[in-house]
């Protein structure tokens, strides 16, 4: 009895030991993003809502919201810092405390895409083993565009232009040769 | 330039014409005829008209400059028109005083029965003619560009409501310059170094961290401040009152070279040593 008592207050020593120093306690956050899809066409602009809630009874500390994009069907590349300029956000909350972050987009790939946004904890006492808490995915679809053509834009490019010319020279040369009759 | 007006020669005050026309009208008509009857403005519309062409064709047809979003393209070309177009109006109204000096009118301008004032008045309301002309040519590319997304009443109100401002201050300034220099090539050059300063914040990348200083600098700039008011309507949906506090600058740039134009300028208005007559 006294041979286990001794092995469990060893084994419960070793493992304060091991553990390693400066772990905070594990965060207790929900994030939820709105809308759950959006559908736009290359180029167009939209804004995702995520609302965090620090769900446990102690604060967050500083915590980092991140967004993220990525393609989920075929192979186009996603550079997420060209959908996003900005996709970190800093904040902290207290217990019960929720926080709305928006996050403006722009759709660069036509295609099926998936934004969600990572909370991870912050600062230098940060260890690296702590566990992320992610939003559920913004189902993202991409239609190509229309786009402008030379043939609708051409006749205006030309036209004015040449106008224009033609009417300044009529002038111009009117005036110098009226000016040379006098 | 030479008025036609009744007699009272040299009295420095204003009289009416035969017509019954107050002088500022006598002179903005016989400015704007030299303007566009000379060929002149014809030929600095033309050049405009190229160089939008020119931004039309390359957003219509340019695979990397085409993934713009359509409303971009607007805005794009609207910064472009509303630009270029004031550009025009300062260097014309650059010349105003200072190019009557060079070419030795002044003399015959100073002893007709208009007032000074009435002058000034008359340049500048001449040279933002040419504002308005080069906004009427930029309305059919902004219609091609526009017309599938619903933004092209939008886009002319602004750009004219905005250009206006910015061509009523600029315009104001630039006549300021002319009448304060000695030499035309001072005037025009000093007005377009003025200018090229006034757009080089609008030149500056999107992606920059945008601190207080860069917010502080957009906004004290009567040029940058106004582009902005205009793309964060056509470009990022914003209401028309949302961002109106972009305004104040061209505002505040409109009523005070307005008004120092029309309370100090006749003062600057005349003849000064060492120019020679024609």
């Amino acid at each position: 009895m006294r041979k286990l008592f001794l092995i469990g207050v060893l084994a419960g020593l070793l493992t304060w030991l091991t553990a390693p120093a400066g772990a905070a306690a594990p965060l207790s956050v929900q994030v939820v993003a709105e809308p759950a899809s959006v559908e736009t066409v290359l180029g167009g602009r939209f804004m995702i809502t995520t609302v965090v809630t620090n769900t446990g009874a102690a604060p967050t500390g500083e915590i980092l919201a991140h967004l993220n994009v990525a393609g989920i069907e075929g192979t186009v590349y996603v550079d997420p810092e060209d959908w996003s300029p900005s996709r970190s956000q800093q904040l902290s909350l207290e217990p019960g405390e929720s926080q709305k972050l928006t996050w403006e987009l722009q759709a660069v790939n036509a295609g099926h895409f998936a934004a969600y946004v990572v909370v991870v904890p912050f600062g230098s006492e940060v260890a690296g083993h702590e566990e992320l808490l992610i939003s559920p995915l913004v189902n993202i679809t991409v239609a190509n565009r229309s786009t402008l053509t030379a043939q609708g834009a051409l006749p205006i490019v030309i036209s004015i232009p040449l106008l224009l010319g033609l009417a300044a020279a009529g002038v111009y040369f009117g005036t110098r040769r009226r000016s040379s009759n006098r | 330039m030479t008025l036609q007006v009744a007699s009272a020669i040299g009295t420095g005050q204003d009289v009416r014409t035969s017509e019954g026309q107050p002088g500022w009208l006598v002179v903005a008509e016989q400015e704007c005829r030299d303007l566009w009857a000379s060929g002149r403005g014809l030929i600095l519309l033309f050049l405009f008209s190229v160089l939008v062409s020119a931004v039309a064709y390359l957003t219509s047809t340019n695979l990397a400059l085409n993934f713009l979003e359509q409303r971009e393209s607007v805005n794009l070309v609207l910064q472009f028109a509303v630009a270029v177009g004031v550009l025009a109006t300062l260097v014309v109204s650059a010349d105003g005083i200072s190019g009557e000096r060079e070419r030795g009118t002044l003399e015959t301008l100073l002893v007709t029965p208009v007032s000074r004032r009435s002058i000034i008045i008359g340049k500048l309301i001449a040279a933002l003619t040419l504002w308005f002309a080069t906004f009427l040519i930029s309305i059919p590319y902004l219609w091609v560009l526009g017309r599938d997304v619903g933004i092209l009443g939008p886009a002319l109100a602004l750009g004219f409501s905005v250009g206006t401002l910015l061509a009523v201050g600029l315009g104001s300034i630039g006549l300021l310059i002319s009448a304060a220099s000695n030499s035309n090539k001072t005037s025009v050059g000093a007005s377009i170094f003025l200018l090229l300063i006034l757009f080089a914040p609008t030149q500056l990348p999107s992606g920059l961290p945008q601190g207080w200083f860069f917010e502080a600098l957009l906004r004290a700039n009567p040029v940058a401040s106004g582009l902005a008011y205009i793309s964060s309507l056509l470009v990022e949906g914003h209401s028309w009152t949302q961002d109106l506090s972009y305004l104040i600058t061209p505002l505040l740039t409109a009523i005070i070279a307005g008004g120092a134009l029309v309370l100090a300028g006749p003062q600057l208005v005349r003849l000064t040593r060492g120019v020679t007559a024609g």
